[in-house]
This record gives structure tokens, sequence and C-alpha cells, in this order.
């Protein structure tokens, strides 16, 4: 359970519930209201695309699930609760490095550390103190397989990461998040920085990783959402206007203005 | 409905709409040529009829180009995605009922050649009612009218009846008169007529599907009893 006190073992979320339930949320940047009474669960184990135009309030949301979000000066979530674990994660008491232990989050642009591929991995258990050399070869073995870069790495774990490909340290940057066990990863449009074949590897490594972790993804790609995503929300001006399943979102959305954007006849 | 924002793509898709409905006015006149020229013994206009079949196996290829190439370009979704997949189930309907009317021609022609069979009036209410059921299959997918796509299903079974009755007429005609060739012949017509029904109401539930995203194909809750049936 993510508490206030000192994080013990992170626990499994509860079969049944879902990994993050929102309810009645509001965000303000200042006085400038950029999320508005949002409702929505994202459930256990499942992938869920966040998608709409850019200012919609998608990577806002994204970041309300990490507190990632207080970050910013003057930033906060003003009305409404999210649930993640039984604790409600917007209360300013909760801390935001014990919560990103279990709401890990990779980036628009891979970001790996200056140092070697094994250190990158094994960053975050070291951080929370874990010293054991055994311990930290097989976080990094089992980290790196699971982002389907093991085979890859594996014969080179010490050198630079900076040397990866575009597409390898994106998937670096999953395994380093996942070395810490996190129950959710948020993903802020993993893709956009890389070709073809690379988001390939991501999208499938997306698909697999869906057993074991939730999966929030923001993308402006509309058939990213729709191959790797089993629910899509659409966020228009701050408003979700849709949640649905990602199929019957894509083939028959129930709002006007999902379908005007997805089939691109909005504004 | 709004503009896209890729004009290209508005394009794409009003062309590939617009060779489907080409495609279903010649396939629906080649039909109606067919049977005019087995009522007035018209081998001109049989012989036209096969002739002209080739402009419909054409347009067939060119609506399954379109639609692939908007796949390929635009990654359709929604109700464009349901457009494409619907324009080109329709043209492979409507290339088979151009097929029709060009075996109906072929017999036509045959019937030409013999002395004239009072019976093929027979055929008459079956070729409107079949007509009727193209014209409404037609409507459902150009004005998008999931109700009348779906009223063809039931309307169908009206054909078939027919079917029976004239098949059953016809066989028997062929032990009492003598011209065995010919009511065969018109047996063979009215089974293409029947099967036409058939694909009018094929037609009709893919506009159910264009317009309600509902496929209503094999429902048993649509399955209509015959009177003979428990």
């Amino acid at each position: 359970m993510i508490s206030a006190s000192s994080d013990p073992i992170a626990p499994s979320i509860a079969p049944g519930l879902p990994a993050i339930q929102v309810r009645d949320v509001d965000f303000c940047y200042g006085s400038t209201r950029v999320l508005k009474d949002i409702t929505l669960d994202v459930p256990n184990n499942e992938v869920v695309a966040f998608i709409g135009p850019s200012g919609c309030g998608k990577t806002t949301l994204l970041r309300c699930f990490n507190r990632m979000c207080d970050l910013v000066p003057d930033a906060r979530v003003t009305k409404g609760e999210i649930i993640i674990e039984g604790a409600n994660i917007a209360d300013r008491s909760i801390d935001p490095v014990q919560l990103r232990r279990h709401v890990g989050m990779v980036f628009q642009k891979s970001n790996p550390f200056p140092r070697s591929i094994y250190e990158n991995v094994a960053y975050g258990p070291r951080t929370l103190g874990e010293k054991r050399v055994s311990v930290l070869d097989e976080v990094v073995e089992r980290s790196l397989r699971r982002a389907v870069l093991w085979d890859e790495v594996k014969d080179r774990l010490h050198d630079m990461a900076t040397g990866l490909s575009g597409g390898q340290q994106q998937r670096l940057c999953i395994a380093r998040t996942m070395a810490v066990d996190p129950e959710i990863i948020l993903m802020d449009e993993p893709c956009s920085a890389l070709d073809p074949i690379a988001t390939a590897y991501v999208e499938d490594l997306i698909l697999e990783l869906k057993e074991h972790y939730t999966i929030v993804i923001v993308t402006h790609n509309m058939q990213q959402a729709s191959r790797v995503s089993d629910r899509t929300a659409f966020f228009y001006l701050g408003e979700l206007v849709e949640f649905a399943e990602t199929r019957q979102m894509f083939e028959n959305p129930a709002n006007q203005r999902t379908e005007d954007y997805l089939t691109g006849r909005f504004g | 409905m709004q503009q896209h924002i890729l004009k290209d793509f508005d394009h794409a898709m009003n062309t590939l709409r617009g060779e489907v409905l080409t495609m279903a006015g010649l396939a629906r006149l080649n039909l109606e040529r067919a049977m005019q020229a087995l009522f007035e013994r018209n081998l001109e206009l049989a012989n036209a009829v096969i002739a002209d079949d080739n402009e419909v196996d054409e347009l067939e290829r060119r609506v399954d180009q379109l639609g692939m190439d908007v796949l390929v370009r635009f990654h359709p979704v929604a109700t464009d995605l349901r457009m494409v997949v619907t324009s080109m189930k329709i043209s492979m309907n409507l290339e088979r009922i151009s097929d029709h009317a060009v075996n109906i021609s072929k017999r036509a022609r045959k019937l030409c050649a013999t002395t004239v069979l009072p019976d093929v009036n027979l055929l008459e209410p079956l070729y409107t009612l079949a007509d009727h059921l193209l014209r409404d299959a037609i409507s459902a997918f150009s004005d998008r009218n999931a109700v009348l796509g779906e009223s063809l299903h039931a309307r169908d079974k009206e054909l078939d009846r027919l079917h029976r009755d004239a098949t059953a007429t016809f066989g028997s005609r062929i032990e009492e008169s003598g011209r065995s060739q010919e009511y065969l012949h018109l047996i063979l017509i009215v089974r293409s007529l029947e099967r036409l029904g058939d694909m009018a109401s094929n037609i009709g539930e893919n506009a159910v599907f264009l317009d309600a995203a509902r496929d209503i194909r094999h429902d048993p809750a649509r399955k209509i009893k015959r009177p003979t049936e428990g």
C-alpha cells in the first residue's frame, strides 16, 4: 500500500480492482483549469491509450499518476481523487518518490544516464538500498530480458548506454523503469522519436509487458493506439469525451467529436 | 459530412463511393436489359448485355484498387473504414449480379432461337421483385439507411417463395409440354433471379454495417420460418 510513511514491500494491486481510479478530477496550472471532472478506471493488466489533440490534457493526467506535475510551480489537483493501491495519490501527504517506485515512467525521448548499460538498470535498486551484487545482477538480467534487450546487450553490459541505437535506448529506459518493480508503467509518446522498426519492437514489448504491468500510454499515433491498447480515452479541451474499448472506439465511436477526431475531420 | 483535413482523402472516398454507385447502376441496367431481351426476344440486346459485362468487371477491379489505396495511404477508421470495407464487398456482389444478367442473356439468346414460349411471362413478378430489392439495396448503401437495408432480408423470403412456385410450375411443364430444354432454361433463369435477391440482401446487410456498425449476417434472430416448418 502506498502510504505517507516509509514504503513497505510493494504489494500487488488487489485482483479485480482497477489499477488506477480517477474520480471527478480537476487540475489547474495557476488559475487555468486544464482537466475538468475527469472520471475513469484503468483496469489492471491492461493497456490504456490516451489520445487527443495537443493541449487537451492527456499528458497532464498521465503526469498526475506519478505526481510529475508537482515539478511545475502552481500546478495541482484542485478537485477529486486519484486512487492507486487504495491511496489517494493526489493527496500532498503521499511521498512522490515512494509513489514513483510503484508508478514508473518512460518519456518521449529516451534519456539513459551517461553510464554503462548495467548501471542504468541497476540505478533504481541501488538507490533503494540494494547493495548485493548477485541481486543486482539478477535484477539487471530480468529487466533487460523483459525489455527484450538482453540478447542484444548481454555481451556488452559495461559499455556506455549512450552508444546504443535510439530504439535500444528506449527499451533500456523501459528496463530501467521495470528494475524497481512497479505495478504501473506510464509512457509519454514512447515511440515518437523512433523509426518504424524500433517502434515495432517497443509496441511488441508493450503487448508482452501487459502480462505483468498496467500500462497507460499517451500517443499521437492513432494506429499505435489501435494496435497496442485495450481501451482508449479521447480528451478534448481538458474533458474526457469518450472512454471505451479500443476496437469499439475505432470501429464505431459513440461520440461525434471522437469520430471527427479519429477520421481527421476535426476543427 | 464535415470535410476531411486532407482534401485528397475526401476525393479518394468520394471517388470510391461514386464508382460503386456507377457499378450498381450498370449492374441493374444489365439485368433490366437481359430481362427485356428475354421478354421481347431481342437477340441484339442480349448480345449487348454479354459484351457490356466487361465494364462491370473493370469497375470491380477499380473499386478494389481504390479501396486498397485508401487503406494503405490513409488508414481510415470508424465510418470511413466501414465505407471502404463495405464498398469492396458490395462491388463483389454487384459483379456477380452482372454475371447473372449475362447468364440470363445467354439463355434469352437460346430461347430466341425457338418458337415463342408464353410461360416466359410468368417470370415478370419475380423480376419485378428482384429489381426492387436491388434498387432498395443500392439506396440503403447510398443513403446509409440501415432500416431499409435490414428490411431486405425478409422481403427476399417472398422472392424465395416465388422461386419455389415457379420452379414447381416449370418442372411440371417439362413433362407435359415436351419442350424440356426451354423450360430448363426458364428454371435456371428463375434461379438466377433468386440468387439476385440473396445478393441484394447481402448488400442490405453491408448497408446496415456501414450505417449502424452492426453485423447482422447469420443472425439467428432474423431467421424467418417457412409455413411448413414447425
